[in-house]
């Protein structure tokens, strides 16, 4: 060999093409003059085929080689930014810059129109005639106790009823009607502003607290949330794997059983077999929570 | 001059062996160190664990067995850690204990009778109290193999961890164990067996019955009432639930996710309530039964192949109520299930 003879690593990474180019193009006709190396090309292609020839299977999944791998991550190493020179970069572009620009102005109007519907929701001005005496009936859940009333009625100076709510819960209030009996002819109509919106508001949540309170089903549902707190806490330490994967099975199958129920209930409330069903599988969960329970004791009993 | 240079040389090259070794060593002590935990763990748990469960451990390698002489009457109360437990009915007033390969095995008198002077009331304990106060001592037995001959009027109340529990000819028994099955046979005046992992077989008992399970099925075989007014109840959460030639006027029986078996008549003026989750709840009554039948499911189907009279159902299309009646309808039968099947056949 020659000192401008490559040694076996380089011509081995020849044979891999792991070369680059112009390294590559060197080896290629140095061994055509050279016959060492090309006695030693020959006997690493003869390896080189009989190991691919031997390890075929292995060779089918595609494994870069350690220095594939290196080259990878260097340029990867050299491709790597930080997350605000990217951000920056972007926005190096003024088309970009002048949109970002008009997307956050667009933003902030949307947030201040917004904030005025809210307010505009909670407030109802309602004109009317000074000294006119207004008769203002609330109607919360079906109650007209004044202690339950969500809203405030107040007579300002200027003569106007200004209807307000004391909290942000719109939920509470199911209809809000304003009735006004003047001595008076002189007198202007009742100018209330969106009242669709409060009716569209509240009327979902007054139809779900009508469901809910079909069955008497409170009471069930607080022992569950009790009962629940209590095992999770301890269920854990109590079942095995096995008793608790059953656990878990059979309470999916309740909670299965009750959504379906509800459901049924819900579409039709006076079906009686539904709401029969539908206790039998809260009384079951119940029990089932209740087993955990009673097994945690038993233990502590033990001990 | 040259010799220090060469001492210091020396000694450079040794620190630098040193710090080549180093890693090795390193290795070599973890290895060592690995080995030694696979080797000897398990046999100190083993140590450590046969240690717990003997409670007073002196010479557990022979058996136990002790004997005292008690009234016709006497309740027994006991609790079991571990092992196979076995009850067993004679004709002796006496009360005889015996554990093999486990603790020791001991009485404590609770309460004597008033008549007789006999104990009426016995603890049977995991160590000997005349010998040990039982201050560090297990009261709980355990062992490979627990038997106990008690009077046939006795009643006896088994608490246990993971045991399989089997009582024979007693007169009334209560068991609540964390695991394991449960066998009863010829208890006379009513019975209480809860298992939280296991399966619980009742069979040729009377009185009222109570059988629950959690993971386990329930089987009762030719049980009845003794007193009026003794209900039966079976009550699992995965597994099934077989009753046959059940005597009781009342029966409730419910499974969560198992199905419901019911083979046998019923009983003139007697009130049948059978209900699961997502399990098929199966008749199998004899052709000339009767009954007023309620009914009702909520995914499932009602599917008798026995003529049934004044079949009412509801129009709904999910979650009916049905009624109906056979015979002159003596005695009541409410179904209820939420996915599953009812079937009503002949037997």
């Amino acid at each position: 060999m020659t000192e401008k003879c490559f040694d076996i690593g380089t011509i081995q990474a020849f044979l891999d093409g792991e070369l680059a180019s112009d390294l590559s193009e060197k080896v290629a006709c140095h061994t055509a003059a050279c016959d060492v190396c090309a006695i030693m090309l020959a006997e690493a292609e003869e390896e080189t085929a009989f190991s691919f020839s031997a390890l075929e299977n292995e060779f089918d999944t595609f494994v870069p080689t350690n220095r594939l791998w290196a080259k990878i991550n260097d340029s990867i190493e050299g491709n790597k930014k930080t997350f605000w020179q990217t951000i920056f970069a972007r926005f190096s572009n003024p088309s970009v810059a002048a949109f970002a620009g008009l997307v956050i102005v667009v933003g902030l109007f949307a947030v201040m129109l917004s904030v005025k519907t809210d307010d505009d929701k909670k407030i109802f001005i309602a004109e009317s005639v000074p000294n006119k005496q207004a008769a203002i009936s609330t109607i919360f859940q079906g109650n007209l106790s004044e202690s339950a009333l969500p809203v405030k009625p107040e007579i300002t100076d200027a003569g106007s009823v200004k209807i307000s709510s004391p909290d942000n819960d719109k939920s509470k209030f199911k209809i809000v009607k304003a009735d006004f009996s003047e001595k008076e002819s002189n007198r202007r109509p009742i100018k209330v502003q969106k009242p669709n919106i409060i009716t569209e508001l509240n009327s979902q949540p007054a139809a779900d607290a009508e469901n809910e309170n079909l069955l008497g089903e409170d009471s069930y549902v607080k022992t569950i949330a009790t009962l629940e707190k209590t095992v999770d806490s301890r269920k854990d330490e109590v079942l095995k794997p096995a008793a608790r994967f059953a656990f878990e099975r059979d309470l999916a199958v309740t909670d299965d059983a009750i959504r379906k129920m509800k459901a049924e209930v819900k579409k039709n409330p006076k079906n009686e077999a539904a709401k029969d069903v539908l206790r039998a599988s809260y009384q079951n969960k119940i029990e089932l929570l209740n087993s955990v329970a009673e097994k945690s004791d038993l233990m502590a009993s033990l001990k | 001059m040259i010799r220090q240079n060469t001492v210091v040389r020396k000694s450079c090259l040794l620190i630098f062996a040193l710090f080549l070794l180093a890693p090795f060593s390193f290795v070599s002590a973890q290895i060592i160190e690995t080995e030694g935990k696979i080797v000897v763990s398990p046999v100190k748990q083993r140590i450590r664990v046969k240690q717990k469960s003997k409670g007073v451990s002196d010479d557990s390698d022979q058996p136990a067995e002790k004997l005292i002489v008690v009234d016709a009457k006497v309740k027994l109360q006991l609790c079991v850690s571990t092992g196979k437990l076995k009850v067993s009915g004679w004709e002796r007033n006496e009360i005889r204990a015996f554990v093999g390969g486990g603790s020791r095995v001991g009485f404590k008198v609770l309460q004597k009778s008033e008549q007789n002077g006999m104990p009426v009331w016995v603890e049977v304990l995991g160590f000997d109290p005349t010998k040990n106060n039982g201050n560090s001592a297990d009261e709980c037995l355990s062992g490979d193999e627990i038997e106990l001959d008690v009077p046939r009027g006795a009643t006896v109340n088994v608490k246990g961890g993971e045991s399989e529990t089997t009582i024979d000819s007693v007169r009334k028994t209560t068991v609540e164990i964390e695991g394991g099955d449960i066998f009863l046979n010829n208890i006379t005046h009513g019975i209480y067996a809860k298992t939280f992992e296991g399966g619980v077989t009742v069979e040729n008992s009377s009185g009222a019955i109570t059988l629950v399970s959690t993971t386990g099925n329930i089987v009762a075989v030719a049980v009845g009432a003794s007193e009026i007014g003794d209900v039966f109840k079976a009550k699992t959460n995965s597994g099934a639930i077989a009753l046959q030639k059940i005597g009781h006027r009342q029966i409730e029986a419910g499974s969560n996710s198992g199905s419901i078996r019911f083979t046998g008549g019923f009983q003139s003026g007697g009130q049948y309530n059978l209900g699961t989750q997502n399990g098929s709840i199966l008749l199998s009554i004899p052709e000339k039964s009767s009954f007023k039948l309620n009914a009702s499911y909520g995914f499932g189907v009602f599917n008798p192949e026995i003529p049934l009279q004044n079949l009412v159902k509801t129009p709904t299309p999910k979650a009916q109520n049905l009624s109906a009646q056979m015979g002159s309808g003596d005695a009541t039968l409410n179904l209820k299930t939420v996915s599953g099947a009812i079937r009503i056949r002949k037997q």
